[in-house]
Order: C-alpha cells, then structure tokens, then sequence
C-alpha cells in the first residue's frame, strides 16, 4: 500500500494513474504532490487574505489616528487661535470705549484680554506643530506669532494713552484713535484672516486624509471578503479532494481551520464596515459641526467687535456698519439690503423655523447647521442670535438718535437686554452646541478605538498574524497524516 | 480535464474582473462630486474683457490686467502653464451660467463672494478684497465721503449692486442715473452727466488710469468685496488646492509685484495680506 512519492520518483498512489512525463516531474500527477500543491494554495490564500485585512485594519487605523488624535484635535485647537485673537482686539475696543473712569465691566475686559493672550500663545503652538512639513503654513504662524507682539504693542500703547486722557466713556481723542487703527487694521488685515485660513488648511489636510482612509477601508471590506472566500474554496476543494483520495469523510483539522476561517473573516467584514461608519460619524457628526461652529463662534466675536467699534470709531462708523452686517450674514444670511431688512428678515425667518425646523429660509454657518443637525440646542443659539440683534437694533437707534451714554449702556451692560449679557448667553449656547459635536466626536473615535483593540487576543492587530497563522498551521496538521500514507 | 481547465480559466476571469470592477471602484467612488479641476491638462477661465487693469481684452486678442495675471498664477500652481489655458470672456450676467454647464473650468473675474452665489458656486478665496469707493471729477470739491453724495448724481451700472450699497446700506438719497455700464458711467461723468460712479477701487483705479487727470478717486473706502475665485459647484480639491496657491502667491511676494504693476501707479490703499478665505465646504 505504502509507496514513496519524491520527486523525480513518481509512483502510483492510492488510487493514482499512470503519469505523463512533465507534470510527473513536479510530482503533481501523483496524489502526495497534489496534496501539497492544494495545500501549498491554500497557504497562499491565507497569506493574502492575511496581508488584505492587515491593510485594512492599518488603514482604518490610521483614520482614526489623522482624525480623532493628530490632525483633527490640532486643527480644532487652531480654531481657538482665531476666537483667542478676534476677541483680544474686542476687549481692548471695550476697555477704550469704556473712558477713564473705572467701569466695573473694564477689570473684566483687562482680565479677558490677558487670558485670550495666554489662549493665543497655546493655540498658535499647536497650529506650528500641525503645520511642521508645510512650508506655507509654517510661515502662515511665524507671520502671526510676529504680528502678535506688535499688536500688543499698539494695544497697550492705545490702552495706556486712553487711560491718561480724562474722558466719560464713549469715543476717546483722536490720538488714541490713531493708535487703535493700527492696531485693529493689524489683526483684521494681517493675524485674523491668517489664523482662518491655517484652520482651513488643517480642515482640508483632514478631509483628504478621510476620503482616502474611508474609501480604503471600504474596498478593503471588500478585499476581505473576497481573498476570505478564497480561501474558503480553497480549504473546500482540498476537503474534497482528500475526502474522494482517501476516503474519509471530514479531515478534522480542516475542518476547524475552515471554521475558524469563516469566524475570523465575518469578524474582519464587520470590523471594517463599523470602522467606516465611526470614521464617517467623527467626521460628519463631530469634526465638520465643530469646526462650523467654532468658526461661526469666531466670526461671531468679530462681529461683537464691529458693534463696539461702531461706537468707539465714530470717523469709520460707516465701515463697522457694513462690516457688521457682512459678518452677520456670515452667521445667518437672510436676503437684506440693510441692517434694518436683515432684523426684520431675521425675525420672520427664525419664527418659520421655530414653527417647522424642516423649513430653513436661511443660509450662513447655521443654514448649514440647520440642514445638518436641527435640534434643541441649534433653537437656543439661533433665540439667542436673534435677541443679540435685538440689542444691537437698539444700540443703533439710540446712537442714531444721539443718545450715545444710553448706547454704550446697552452695549457693554450685564444685564438681561444689553448687548454685553445677551452677547455672552449667546456665546454659551453656541459653546454647548460644540460641546455636543465633540461629544458625537468623542464618542465615535472612542468606538472606533475599541473595536479595533477588542478581539479575543486583544487588538486586531496582535490577533491577525496569529489567526492567519493558526489557520495554516490547522491545513498542515490537516494533511499532514496523509502525507504520510506515502512514507 | 480539459473541462476542468476551462472552469479554472472561467473563474480567473470572473475574478480578474472582479478586481477590474474594484480598482475603478477605488478610483472612481473615493473622488466623489463632480470631477475636480485638479489634474486637468488645460483650463479655460473666464475673465472680464471689458474692465482695465482687471480684465481687459486687447485688439490681438490677449487679455491682460490684474484678474488675468491671478488666473496664471493659480493655474500654474495647479501644474498648468500659460501655454495651456484659454481665457474666455465672461460678463457678470453669465458667471454662474459658465461654470455650470462646464464650457469654463474656472472664473477669475471682479467676482464677488456673496452667500447667494454660493450656493451655485465654489468659491475659492478670495484672492483679494477690493472696498467700494467713489470716483468724481477733478474739479469736484463738494464731495468728500460717500455721505456727500446726498442730493448728487450718482450712476447705476446695470447688473451691479454697488449703487445699493450707497441709497440701500447706508441709506443715502443720491439721485440715481441709470447707465449700461460702467465704461459708460465713467463717460458719463466726464460728460458732466452724472457727479459720481461709486463701485469696487479696483475697477474704479482701471478707469482712472485711462481718463488721467481728469477724475479723482475719494479714497474714502466703506465695504469689503472679497473677489473669489469661481469653481463648479462642489469642487472641493480645486477650492482647496487654489486656497493653498493664493496662500503662496501672498507669501512669496507675487500678489504684492501684481498689485504694484497693476495699481501701483494709483492713490488706493493696497493691501498685500492673504484675505481671509471664506471656506470650500
């Protein structure tokens, strides 16, 4: 019964025939060289649907790292650089209007100021560390880093000739003025619109590292089940083979590798797919809302400094007007020829809102919003922009009307129906609104961790090579006896 | 055998097309949107033919000024050189018309970024912010800031909003006369026709320098208008990609040389700082 079977001595197996001469030389006319060869492609098999799902695993992975812990925190950060800054020049804008005389919102404003400095300072390190290998960005925070200290510089100048000129609150001497211009023009012309765009370059490198990562991972779905299905036609047809050879009915090994291959490759599909489906949440869900609404909150402090300059700047109240309303309509856009429209324009479009959260007659970062995500919190924010404008409505009228100490009370008071509280409450909403993204975002990249790091040997990465191995070892063990019919 | 060998070569066949179907999947499925100017060969971009020292056609056919330059610029950074691209004269009537139905691939023309036009366009930038001011003749000493135009003459070019921005924004009551465009209103000022043509410094600058001394810019800017740089909608690559050109134009000294050779010779306050970019999303 017994018969050798090395090459280059090919003899009849069990139930062999007779072989021709050059298929017999590779031993696979006889039974013992088929065995190996089926074996041999089985192996293989293992071996690419190993290296396919490692890919995989490794890309949605590195999703995960770009979007949850590198690239997307430091580009939320560089958001802060951009509110920390707006709002620097905001309270200096606040401390001048507020005159000489001690005003007890001034010790709050020099408080703010010091703190956005410190805010600034820490954000802008991260913006660097995010643009270490982009040449332009790199320069993009040197740029602002530079113009930070001589912003400063004009601001206490202007803050410390403000202080020494004996005045009621309101517009303060022209020299003052002069060094405020400076120091405005600075940040809205040079540092403002730079720190916006560093965050739009992140928020671009963040996409694009998405798409690829996600659509990766997608296809490499795919590659799994296809390289797993494979294999599983592979083990099959070695099953039958041996089965008719040798006639057993199941090679135990086999079967267990076939199990487990089948256990291991429905794991690795599902993996990936909910992989695809936490990446897509912490983008779409968490990181797109934040960095909306971290910018609408940016914006929004600019816009708060254009109400205060309207004030303070009474040669460039005309300009701050426009400004003003150009930055709201960045908010919240409603068509309107003139601030007086876009109040009114407002009010109409936020009541159908209330009314219907599915009808949103208006565009801007919280049309998007709106679109995206409508619920309780957006409602508040939105109440709360609308008292602002409320406020600011007054502000104008009582300026207009030549009542300039009543406008500068309802703009800098801190009670209910002034600027400056209603300006705050609203600023909280939009804080909550961000802080439920970030939990959204949190969660998702939270998820998409553990799944990865949740296997029967810890995470996937540690339990593919040792299944992948333990299958090929299973087929060896499997055909092993058989083999050794032929010795 | 021979059977058996078919249905072997079968199954390699399904499954090469299998990875033939996954590998144009991969290409074609993560682009998503409509296809990016990013990788094109060559580009046609809309310019203005009819606005000196922004976008002026000149009689051999080549268009020059500052919109023009720009459009260079950003398409080399894109990998496309001037030798590749067409310009196509655009109007303000037919921008958003052009780039939807893909006969241009890009519009660099005095287009400002405005919330409505966004939702049919891309908008990259803007490359720079022009401010509306107002354009008066020499001898004109009664006027000195926009407020002064109450009671005078003022042109309303036809298809621009600039005039809105003085009677609607800042509620001023000048009398409007209407007038086919701006080269028209500038005509009819010399004429005595109208007292004032208030619109973006940078389209007034162009007319300045052809009629010379004879006019005279207040200098007294009241509004932002960020010149954005038109895509199909959607194109988020292409937005992000000229982003990132504009960013380098400003930094390695090009959009300063441009304003110089293009404004230079004008009283307008230039600005040579990146604007603000609006956001691709």
């Amino acid at each position: 019964m017994l018969a050798s079977a090395g090459p280059g001595a090919p003899l009849h197996g069990p139930r062999g025939r007779r072989p021709t001469a050059g298929l017999g030389r590779l031993g696979l006319r006889a039974t013992p060289g088929r065995v190996r060869a089926f074996a041999a492609v089985v192996v293989l098999a293992m071996a690419g649907f190993y290296i396919v799902a490692s890919i995989a695993v490794g890309n949605a992975r590195d999703g995960l790292r770009v979007i949850g812990h590198d690239a997307g925190p430091q580009v939320l950060a560089t958001a802060d650089l951009y509110f920390a800054l707006s709002d620097m020049d905001s309270q200096v804008a606040d401390i001048l209007l507020a005159g000489s005389g001690s005003r007890p919102g001034t010790g709050r404003a020099l408080i703010r100021y010091s703190q956005d400095r410190a805010t600034a300072d820490r954000a802008a390190l991260q913006a660097a560390e995010l643009s270490a290998g982009d040449p332009t960005d790199q320069a993009s925070v040197r740029s602002v880093l530079d113009g930070l200290g001589q912003y400063e510089r004009l601001a206490s100048q202007a803050m410390v000739l403000g202080r020494q000129a004996n005045r009621p609150p309101g517009p303060p001497p022209a020299a003052v003025i002069a060094v405020y211009r400076q120091a405005t023009d600075l940040m809205k012309l040079q540092l403002l619109p730079q720190a916006y765009n560093l965050t739009l370059a992140g928020g671009a490198t963040v996409r694009e590292a998405y798409e690829a990562k996600r659509s990766a991972v997608s296809s490499g779905r795919v590659w799994v089940a296809l390289t797993g299905l494979a294999v599983l036609v592979a083990l099959a047809g070695l099953q039958f083979f041996l089965a008719a050879r040798f006639r057993r009915q199941v090679n135990f090994a086999l079967a267990l590798a076939t199990a487990g291959l089948i256990v291991l490759g429905v794991s690795a599909v599902r993996l990936l797919s909910g992989e695809a489906a936490q990446l897509q949440l912490a983008k779409a869900d968490g990181f797109d809302s934040i960095l909306t609404m971290s910018r609408a909150r940016a914006i929004s402090n600019s816009m708060r400094a254009d109400e205060i300059r309207f004030l303070l700047d009474p040669g460039r109240a005309d300009i701050y007007s426009l400004d003003y309303l150009d930055v709201a309509q960045t908010i919240l856009y409603v068509p309107s020829g003139n601030l007086g429209e876009y109040y009114t324009g407002l009010g109409t479009a936020e009541r159908a809102y209330q009314a219907n959260s599915r009808s949103v007659s208006f565009l801007g970062f919280f049309g998007e919003e709106a679109h995206a995500h409508p619920g309780p919190a957006l409602t508040v924010v939105l109440t709360r922009f609308e008292q602002v404008q409320a406020d600011d409505q007054r502000m104008r009228q009582l300026a207009g009307a030549g009542h300039s100490q009543q406008a500068i009370a309802v703009l800098t008071g801190q009670t209910a129906g002034s600027s400056g509280y209603d300006f705050d409450r609203y600023d909280q909403a939009v804080v909550s609104l961000i802080s439920l993204h970030r939990q959204a975002f949190d969660q998702a990249v939270r998820t998409g961790d553990q799944d990865l790091g949740r296997s029967v040997l810890g995470s996937w990465a540690s339990l593919l090579p040792v299944a992948a191995l333990g299958v090929a070892l299973l087929v060896i063990a499997g055909v092993r006896p058989r083999l050794a019919e032929y010795r | 055998m021979n059977r058996e060998r078919g249905t072997a070569r079968g199954r390699a066949r399904a499954a090469a097309a299998v990875v033939l179907a996954l590998g144009l999947c991969t290409a074609a499925c993560s682009a998503g949107g409509p296809p990016s100017i990013v990788g094109k060969q060559t580009l046609r971009i809309g310019v203005k033919a009819d606005q000196p020292g922004l976008g002026l056609r000149l009689a051999d056919g080549r268009f020059t000024g500052f919109d023009v330059d720009v459009a260079t610029y950003v398409a080399g950074k894109l990998g496309v050189p001037p030798g590749r691209i067409t310009f196509v004269p655009v109007t303000s009537a037919t921008r958003e018309k052009v780039l939807e139905n893909g006969s241009v691939d890009m519009v660099v023309a005095t287009y400002s970024i405005t919330p409505e036009r966004e939702t049919l366009v891309t908008f990259a930038g803007p490359y720079y912010v022009a401010h509306q001011d107002t354009m008066v003749r020499a001898d004109e000493t009664a006027i000195r800031t926009v407020h002064d135009l109450k009671g005078k003459r003022l042109c309303a070019a036809a298809g621009s909003n600039s005039w809105k921005r003085v009677t609607q924004e800042l509620g001023i009551a000048a009398k409007l006369v209407p007038a086919p465009s701006y080269s028209a209103c500038v005509a009819m000022l010399l004429a005595g026709k109208v007292d004032a043509v208030s619109t973006d410094d940078l389209i007034l600058a162009g007319f300045a320098a052809r009629a010379g001394r004879a006019v005279r810019i207040l200098n007294a800017p009241f509004s932002d208008e960020p010149y954005g740089i038109g895509l199909r909608k959607g194109d988020l690559s292409g937005c992000e990609a000229i982003n990132r050109a504009i960013s380098q134009m400003y930094l390695d000294g090009t959009a300063a040389r441009l304003l110089r050779k293009w404004f230079g010779h004008t009283k307008l306050q230039l600005d040579p700082y990146v604007p603000q970019f609006e956001g691709c999303g």
